[in-house]
């Protein structure tokens, strides 16, 4: 009831303050007429101007009285819009053909929907800011085009090491079995069997791992051309889960100055998933969470924690 | 395949066998499991034919000669606590053959047929085991595709099991002790089905 009457008030005040307007505009055009006709014929010189500034005199306090009560009437307009939160389109809302132009309500849930956009991406800013990968942090903002110069010696190391440094790995944990092969170049390829759990195929630039695929041990690693298949991912979700954080371990141990420790604390890493179907989660002591064993392994104390388990 | 446990539901109190299977698919459904058709196990007993016993004077020994859905091209055929022998599907006209050595027990052919379901890499077959045209009671497999070791996801199938089979609690499955590090392979979950069947036509003659 409130809004209505105080627009009922406006309305009249508009509709005196229209008038106002009209007779200022009215009597601004007489001064301009008076200008325009100057001095009228009368007999002496000093009675025309006389009576011509007397007339323009006049006329400017019409002009005057005119505009003063145009002052007054628009203090009692006072500012409608002001102190809706939309400001002058909330006046949008006045509009009576809602269902033909419903402008008013689409503009709020864009004006909503900007608001939590605005919301949800400083969240997000924030959170990736506290987490910025490693790999990336350690170059030193250094360009994607220059990273091989800034290290070249990392990137240029002759198999025989790179054999060397699997070769090493493998003989230190017995329960892993690791193949190495070449189909392309000098980029090795790993097939890593790991117990009768896993196996994981890892691709290889120089000592530097590029790319991880944790797949069941009864699943297929090889295409139909026997190459192992690189590309596709493990039928079942908990594998598909693993690898997704065999990805993130790839990105959190990174030393670009020795790149053997990263490869062997990669494999010590990924040595714990040998409990995969065995361990219970550390912090709520079950076994199943949605339909999926632990398959997060704490990169430091290797403990076993369900992906949503983990800090 | 991964590791499957095969175990026997018992009827609840007051309810009938489909009843109770309503039961455990709804549960199954309200945990998110999905449907994926349906699914179908049958047994059949062959005795040795009595000529052949009398010359190598051994006790009758049966054999189960059994299909499973899930391995649509081949015949399992199995003795008690003996070995598993997994063939194609034409076995079954060999053993017409046989008629000389194994004679078909017709009436102690029994099946268990259900619904599928898919619950993340969880594979659940809720049936209900007919003998003749009479329901005999109810068998959940559940399969655990990810895992080859039983030993290692034993603990796991187990809680799982829990979660929509309430208060029965089912033991470990007698195969599972047999190799302890082996490879899980189809034959064991026929073994399993054979133990059930065999549970359930005992139970079946004490009623009588």
């Amino acid at each position: 009831m409130a809004d209505v009457l105080s627009v009922g008030v406006n309305l009249e005040a508009f509709a005196q303050a229209i008038g106002a307007i009209q007779a200022l505009r009215s009597s601004v055009s007489r001064v301009f007429d008076c200008l325009k006709d100057g001095m009228q014929n009368k007999e002496t010189l000093e009675g025309r101007e006389k009576a011509f500034i007397a007339h323009f005199q006049d006329h400017l306090h019409s002009v005057n009285r005119d505009l003063n009560e145009l002052e007054r009437l628009s203090n009692l307009v006072g500012k409608p819009s002001e102190n809706h939160p939309l400001h002058n389109s909330g006046l949008l809302s006045l509009d009576p053909v809602q269902d033909k132009t419903p402008l008013y309500s689409q503009l709020l849930q864009a004006y909503k929907w900007s608001n939590k956009l605005q919301y949800h991406a400083g969240l997000a800013s924030g959170l990736l800011n506290q987490q910025s990968l490693k790999r990336s942090a350690n170059q030193m903002g250094v360009s994607a085009k220059r990273r091989p110069k800034a290290q070249p010696t990392t990137l240029v190391l002759p198999p025989q090491y790179v054999d060397d440094v699997i070769s090493r790995i493998d003989r230190m944990f017995p329960e892993m079995s690791i193949h190495l092969s070449r189909p392309n170049g000098t980029s090795a390829m790993l097939l890593v069997t790991l117990g009768k759990v896993l196996k994981v195929i890892v691709v290889m630039r120089s000592l530097f791992i590029d790319r991880t695929i944790v797949k069941g041990y009864n699943e297929n690693v090889y295409t139909e051309d026997g190459k192992l298949d690189i590309w596709s991912k493990s039928n079942y979700q908990v594998f598909q889960k693993v690898t997704d954080h065999a990805t993130t371990a790839l990105l959190h141990y990174q030393l670009p100055q020795m790149p053997d420790v990263v490869v062997r604390s990669f494999m010590t890493w990924l040595r714990s998933y040998i409990k995969l179907f065995q361990a219970p989660c550390q912090r709520c002591g079950k076994f199943l969470q949605d339909g999926l064993p632990p398959t997060w392994r704490d990169f430091r104390t290797l403990e076993a924690f369900h992906d949503t388990c983990r800090q | 395949m991964g590791v499957t446990c095969v175990s026997q539901m018992p009827v609840a109190e007051g309810k009938s066998v489909q009843q109770t299977v309503e039961l455990l698919t709804r549960k199954l459904e309200l945990l998110g499991a999905e449907k994926q058709g349906t699914f179908c196990v049958d047994c059949e007993t062959y005795h040795t034919a009595a000529s052949t016993m009398g010359s190598q004077g051994q006790a009758g020994k049966l054999m189960y000669v059994m299909h499973n859905s899930e391995y649509p091209l081949s015949c399992f055929a199995l003795f008690e606590n003996g070995p598993c022998l997994i063939a194609d599907a034409n076995f079954d006209v060999l053993m017409v053959k046989l008629k000389g050595f194994f004679q078909n027990a017709k009436a102690n052919k029994i099946e268990t047929r259900g619904t599928r379901y898919q619950y993340c890499d969880f594979l659940v077959k809720v049936g209900t085991v007919t003998m003749g045209p009479s329901a005999r009671g109810i068998s959940v497999e559940v399969e655990y595709g990810p895992c080859v070791v039983a030993s290692d996801c034993w603990n796991l199938l187990l809680e799982f099991l829990q979660s929509f089979l309430g208060s029965h609690n089912p033991g470990a499955p007698a195969v599972f002790g047999n190799r302890h590090d082996g490879v899980y392979g189809p034959a064991d979950t026929m073994a399993q089905y054979m133990e059930l069947f065999n549970k359930i036509r005992k139970q079946q003659q004490v009623v009588d």
